[in-house]
């Protein structure tokens, strides 16, 4: 369960742009979409704590990540949110089982490389275990990006448009991968796209961004 | 007296070195991540001592370091002790000498990471330090360690400063440089030559190693 209410204004006096958006949305995957520009991936970096919001509240579940009224503002770290960046940014220094490994909060080594290959498993990347991303084809590297994000254990999943940079058949297969993680993890994704056909099939809840709001959901 | 000088030398570089690389960062992460007022003003302070004359620089040091500095006379009235004359005079005067190459060198290059991947590992729970030490860090090594090892090479061939706030000591503060020095101004060829060789030798493959490590390869 996520709930989103917020304003934010951004940029400066020239080119002013009020974003102020109310949402909720319970488990599954949830579309958010809208032309670029509309405030998507704003929207996503408030949530993940990148960006302050102005007013309002931020709740997920019982867990209140911000709340202006009551001066409640979890760093980043605090808040348990995945993130699966546009460019992935996924550590170029790392290997694939590093870069999953990096986020997973326990001590122990064997836990770590348990869920480590966990994870290699569910997204069927063992082969590249030990690639770097520039030796890795776009859609491994989403996946590692997938991975990574999930491996943290967060609490919600927040995707800015993961397939942009991949082909149209790579796409359908990784669609069906991403379904099936949130259905494995249980926790709500939040999927930024402005692909009509990437949200026609996801979409079951859908909420659409026009200029700062929310115009339909 | 040539091994005093090149040990001496080899002794304040060393502590230089370790000071510069730590203190460097620090400036260079300030400089690279925080937008405060009067960032560009601290830079420029901080990048003097490569512009003023050295004898400029030592001069301030003496100001602010000296028995009657202005730092300095506390430290005397406290412990009876002050830098000037001493080795680590030297060092001090190496240190913020080489500075800035270090500074230079190091915030363009974690400037120069993109910052998506120290958000990524925030988001992954890893705080400010750890996240600079297991991914900024590691992203930007290659200015790093150029900025280091030309950093190194500054201080080693350091002569200026050093000789306004530590003097010309043999053996107590006479580094390689002021040998140098010494050596042709008493007409002492041989131990000059030898001396600038050494140096020279060193200095070349600081250069080297820094050109070697700035074309090898990058991630990403």
């Amino acid at each position: 369960m996520l709930d989103v209410n917020i304003k934010k204004r951004l940029g400066d006096n020239s080119s002013a742009f009020l974003l102020d958006i109310s949402f909720s949305v319970d488990g599954g995957i949830t579309v958010l979409a809208g032309a670029s520009g509309a405030g998507k991936t704003t929207t996503l970096r408030l949530i993940a704590g990148i960006l302050t919001p102005d007013e309002g509240i931020i709740k997920v579940g019982s867990e209140t990540y911000f709340d202006a009224a009551r001066n409640i503002d979890l760093s980043i770290q605090k808040r348990r949110v995945g993130f699966v960046f546009q460019d992935y940014a996924l550590f170029p220094h790392l290997t694939a089982e590093q870069n999953i490994a990096y986020g997973i909060k326990t001590n122990s080594k064997t836990a770590k490389a348990e869920k480590a290959t966990e994870m290699l498993e569910l997204f069927h990347i063992e082969h590249i275990r030990t690639r770097i991303p520039r030796e890795m084809s776009g859609g491994e590297q989403q996946r590692v990006a997938v991975a990574r994000a999930l491996a943290s254990d967060p609490s919600v999943l927040l995707l800015d448009e993961p397939l942009s940079a991949v082909d149209v058949e790579t796409r359908s297969k990784l669609l069906d991968e991403i379904e099936a993680a949130q259905v494995k993890t249980g926790i709500p994704f939040l999927y930024v796209t402005h692909n009509e056909a990437e949200a026609a099939r996801l979409g079951r809840q859908r909420i659409t961004l026009e200029k700062g709001r929310v115009i339909k959901m | 007296m040539i091994w005093d000088a090149l040990k001496l030398s080899l002794l304040v570089v060393s502590f230089a070195t370790v000071i510069i690389c730590v203190v460097g960062l620090l400036f260079a992460y300030l400089l690279a991540k925080f937008d405060f007022r009067g960032r560009e003003f601290l830079d420029a302070l901080l990048t003097m001592p490569l512009v003023l004359p050295p004898t400029v620089t030592g001069y301030y040091l003496i100001f602010l370091l000296g028995r009657r500095g202005l730092l300095g006379s506390f430290l005397y009235d406290l412990t009876g002790w002050s830098v000037v004359f001493t080795w680590q005079g030297a060092v001090i005067a190496a240190v913020v000498m080489a500075l800035p190459l270090m500074i230079k060198a190091s915030r363009a290059s974690i400037e120069s990471v993109n910052p998506d991947y120290e958000i990524a590992s925030y988001t992954l729970g890893k705080s400010k330090l750890e996240t600079f030490l297991r991914i900024t860090l590691p992203l930007a090594k290659r200015g790093v360690l150029a900025g280091l090892i030309l950093s190194f090479a500054r201080a080693l061939g350091e002569f200026g400063a050093t000789l306004m706030i530590a003097g010309n000591i043999p053996g107590k503060t006479q580094t390689m440089p002021l040998a140098i020095y010494e050596a042709v101004a008493s007409g002492d060829d041989r131990r000059a030559q030898i001396l600038a060789l050494v140096l020279t030798a060193i200095s070349l493959l600081a250069v080297y190693f820094t050109n070697r490590i700035s074309r090898s390869q990058v991630y990403g």
